[in-house]
């Protein structure tokens, strides 16, 4: 399936093409070198020197997720250790044609982050940690834009959403809120909450679709 | 909620399913018209797209201290090279549901086994606890602990990791795998816990197969006051030390 499903049951993991390599510095071996596809694969094998190359250069990544989710240091380390399990017990069912192994192992952690906090308290974010996240997704940094022009352009259009907008769509794509717990939270009601995220989804697509026209974005 | 589910209805939702928080009657009926309609799976497939790109604008951050020998340990220890072909991902995966949860699982399930067996001095971890792990219904632990990792005496390395259960009874969890010059020790070592006036009890003996092993062992006294612990062969060379510090463990269980 090309959709995520609902947190109880997981979601299908979005796949896109990517035989993009995103290499880390600081290589100390040959193993180090091998593309992120090759190393999922040799990590099915159970051999511990790619375990711990395959970790190191997706732990902060995977950790910064989780973080950004909990906002609890340790909860985020239990979420971003059971995404590396997961990793490995997925590693042969991972098929590289349908999306970059950094989305599927993200996607990983954004699930398993955003059910431990539902299984730990009633309430999925504090609204100061909400003002934080849509910082940082809006930040642009230089370097950032020359990195990933793509990624630049959306945090961009993140930034042009009125605020109402980023909040919603923050709380339901960064915190795995519903319409629901929107709607409650912003005291607003459901319908509102249903068309800030769909305005705001709907805005993005547009950038993503045509990532030259991002500034038309409204 | 209607059950009319079109391309229209769809187009109303299909952010909420995108993004994985559509309520789940409204999720079904969705995921049945997908099913059957080319151009509402490729709208839906956009927006997951965007809400991958949404997670990927996240910061990066630096894990704790030791968390890439903690989460390189799982795997490492549970699939030998030989048993990787297809077919034994299932397989495996059974073998490592018992060990390869988080330690701090183990032990909440080692603290519900010391109440019915109290007066044991101490039991190799390994088999027991899977089987009270294969038992134990999925829940929420939470406990105070104290936690700590186990570091080398010879290169500095995390090596294991212990933890402490303060309460009645009290308990001790050891996890350890040496590196270095010990990596290959078979034989007894000895575990001894600091207390924060100095004091030094030794709590019991264990034994490392090829520089690992996990123990678990009734510990008498107030454990909450414990700052330390360390390893040590037979002729007293320390293998590992390991600062204590207390925390609130919680396990959500799926």
């Amino acid at each position: 399936m090309i959709f995520r499903g609902g947190r109880a049951g997981g979601r299908a993991i979005p796949w896109r093409p990517s035989s993009v390599y995103r290499g880390v510095s600081g290589f100390r071996s040959p193993v180090d070198r091998l593309p992120d596809e090759a190393l999922l694969s040799g990590l099915a094998t159970g051999d511990p020197e790619l375990a711990v190359v395959f970790v190191r250069r997706f732990q902060r990544r995977v950790f910064g997720v989780a973080m950004a989710v909990t906002g609890d240091e340790q909860l985020a380390e239990d979420v971003a250790q059971s995404t590396f399990e997961r990793a490995w017990r997925h590693a042969q069912i991972y098929d590289s044609r349908r999306g970059s192994v950094t989305t599927w192992l993200t996607t990983i952690a954004h699930n398993l982050a955003v059910d431990a906090v539902r299984a730990r308290r009633t309430e999925p974010m504090a609204p100061e940690d909400l003002d934080a996240v849509i910082g940082v997704v809006t930040e642009t940094p230089e370097q950032w834009a020359l990195a990933d022009e793509t990624a630049a352009q959306l945090r961009a259009a993140v930034a042009r959403l009125p605020r109402e907008q980023a909040r919603a769509l923050v709380m339901a794509g960064i915190y795995g809120m519903t319409a629901q717990q929107i709607a409650d939270a912003e005291r607003i009601p459901l319908g509102t909450a249903k068309t800030r995220i769909r305005a705001a989804m709907a805005k993005l697509r547009t950038t993503l679709a045509s990532p030259k026209r991002g500034d038309h974005v409204r | 909620m209607s059950g009319d589910m079109n391309c229209g209805r769809l187009r109303e939702i299909g952010a909420e399913l995108a993004l994985g928080v559509l309520p789940g009657r409204e999720r079904a009926e969705a995921v049945a018209h997908l099913d059957r309609c080319a151009n509402c799976r490729e709208y839906v497939r956009q927006l997951t797209l965007v809400g991958d790109r949404l997670i990927g604008l996240l910061p990066e951050r630096e894990p704790p201290p030791g968390f890439e020998t903690r989460a390189a340990r799982l795997p490492a220890r549970q699939a030998p090279a030989h048993e990787a072909p297809a077919g034994a991902a299932d397989r495996a995966f059974r073998h490592l549901r018992g060990r390869a949860r988080r330690a701090r699982l183990r032990l909440a399930a080692v603290a519900t086994a010391l109440t019915v067996a109290v007066g044991f001095a101490g039991w190799g971890i390994g088999t027991a606890v899977e089987e009270v792990l294969a038992s134990s219904a999925p829940a929420a632990e939470s406990e105070l602990m104290l936690v700590g990792d186990m570091t080398s005496t010879v290169g500095g390395e995390t090596v294991g990791e212990v933890y402490a259960h303060p309460g009645t009874p009290g308990w001790i969890f050891v996890s350890v795998g040496l590196t270095g010059p010990h990596a290959s020790y078979t034989g007894k070592v000895t575990c001894l816990l600091e207390h924060a006036d100095g004091r030094i009890v030794r709590v019991g003996d264990f034994t490392l197969n090829g520089g690992r092993g996990e123990w678990g062992v009734a510990a008498p006294g107030d454990l909450s006051t414990l700052s330390g612990a360390r390893l040590t062969m037979p002729d007293g060379t320390v293998l590992a030390t390991a600062h204590l510090q207390k925390g609130q463990v919680v396990e959500p269980e799926k």
